[in-house]
């Protein structure tokens, strides 16, 4: 027997054991001359197998599947109501935070300047997203996400001061989706003026690269920017405006920001690169990759 | 899934609906493919967040031409993947954080968890084509058709990849174990 027809004869066994859920012993039984040699390979499939077991964190599903969702409603024409039956914890989490954060208190205004290694950090995360929910509008998000960048640029430095490299490349991450979502808000704004984005010219069915262009056509913005009380745009950084001329405005200023953060940011983090210590280096570096991407990207998006 | 391709055809008309089922029946397998491939459960948990996001902004540019959308889904994973290790080199572990399904009796959670442990450990001494097949056929569950439109490959030589792939598993378990 040749190695095809072994390898032939080993899946159909696969196939019978881990989908049509027949035993060891009644597969080999099939293959009484290859069963001597099947018998070890089956067993380390059916090993291999285990790893299905595999589940997420049940706070990172839910985190990931709500951050997922404020994406869709970004970039979504059709307004389905029942996505919101889809989370419902952290919808009522949400709606907790935001009374909180509207009435105030000490300890908000605390988890907002938190570090990573607070324990009110993940209050400062909670309330990040709140207030992305809390702006409709596509150029307050950008604005936002513009914020929460450099927030997460000023947490990798402190992280990477600390020689903690699991969170500084942790937080490399949310700075990369950051960007990326920056990016996402300001293709969507730009489809509010014109609605039908023409297709990329690849090839068709192609997959993406890990940071491919959205070709989709974005809902409309109807409404101003609300952002919440401690990240409230600066002066010259209010991008919730509506109108044509507005719109032109914010998205030059908008420009503007992101061409200095970006340079600020960097930086940052070539200081943090230079300083800190030596385990937190390669870290940095894919940092300092991130950031340079994102922003490059976001400032296309908005050419 | 039933109907996928109509519902793909939803999520490209941007109902929020269809690609919260989509999302839903494919997140699970998308982050143990990658967890497989990576060898480190918390660090997936980004890198699969990004693999919507990215198919999100990209699902206008899907086109059905005979391959299967879930090819399509796991491309955008692998090239997550490809630029998660080129740019870090290096593979960490742990597996602390992660739980495991289908117990919930501590003992036989402990004992699945080591389980894994060690086929994750072992998974770390294949080829990255080998990998690439016994992540996609045992923890993603996709047929050997599929595996080979993922991986633009012959379906015999996904069969040759599971096959030398369970084979060098195997001795890096027995290497495992008997540590």
């Amino acid at each position: 027997m040749n190695n095809k027809e072994f390898d032939n004869i080993l899946n159909e066994c696969l196939e019978r054991l881990l989908v049509e859920g027949e035993s060891l012993e009644q597969c080999l039984a099939r293959y009484p001359e290859q069963a001597a040699e099947l018998k070890p390979l089956l067993e380390t499939a059916l090993a291999a197998r285990e790893a299905s077991a595999i589940q997420p964190r049940p706070d990172f599903r839910a985190r990931a599947r709500y951050e997922f969702n404020s994406a869709l409603k970004e970039t979504a024409a059709v307004r389905s109501r029942t996505s919101w039956g889809w989370f419902p914890r952290w919808a009522t989490v949400a709606a907790v935070v935001l009374v909180l954060v509207l009435a105030g208190g000490g300890t908000f205004a605390a988890a907002d300047s938190s570090m990573p290694d607070s324990p009110l950090y993940s209050v400062k995360l909670a309330t990040e997203q709140v207030r992305l929910t809390l702006t409709p509008s596509q150029m307050g998000k950008a604005g936002l996400y513009a914020q929460l960048a450099d927030r997460r640029v000023a947490e990798i430095a402190y992280m990477a001061n600390k020689g903690d490299t699991r969170q500084v490349e942790l937080i490399t991450q949310r700075l990369d989706r950051h960007l990326a979502l920056l990016t996402v808000a300001v293709l969507a704004q730009r489809g509010d003026e014109a609605p039908v984005l023409m297709a990329p010219p690849e090839e068709a069915g192609a997959p993406p690269e890990t940071t491919p262009p959205a070709t989709y056509e974005p809902p409309p913005s109807t409404t101003e920017a609300l952002p919440g009380p401690e990240l409230a745009p600066q002066p010259g950084k209010d991008w919730g405006g509506s109108g044509d001329s507005a719109r032109n405005v914010n998205q030059a200023q908008l420009r503007d920001t992101l061409l200095s953060d970006a340079a600020r940011n960097q930086s940052v983090l070539q200081q943090a690169l230079d300083e800190g210590p030596e385990s937190t280096r390669e870290a940095l570096r894919r940092a300092l990759a991130v950031s340079e991407d994102g922003y490059e990207e976001a400032l296309e998006a908005l050419e | 899934m039933q109907d996928e391709e109509s519902l793909v055809r939803r999520a490209q008309e941007h109902d929020q609906e269809a690609f919260a089922r989509i999302y839903e029946e494919y997140f699970d397998k998308i982050y143990r493919y990658i967890t497989l491939k990576i060898g480190d459960a918390v660090e997936a948990e980004d890198l699969t967040q990004q693999v919507f996001l990215n198919s999100l902004r990209s699902i206008s540019s899907f086109r059905w031409r005979g391959k299967p959308f879930s090819a399509w889904l796991y491309r955008i994973a692998h090239n997550q993947v490809v630029d998660y290790l080129r740019k870090k080199k290096k593979v960490t572990v742990p597996l602390e954080e992660t739980l495991v399904s289908g117990s919930d009796n501590p003992q036989q959670s402990a004992e699945r968890k080591l389980d894994i442990e060690q086929v994750l450990s072992a998974a770390r001494h294949l080829t990255g084509a080998q990998r690439e097949v016994i992540s996609l056929r045992f923890t993603s569950d996709l047929s050997i058709a599929q595996v080979a439109e993922v991986m633009g490959k012959s379906q015999g030589a996904v069969k040759a990849l599971q096959h030398s792939g369970i084979v060098a598993l195997r001795r890096a378990l027995s290497v495992t174990q008997n540590e």
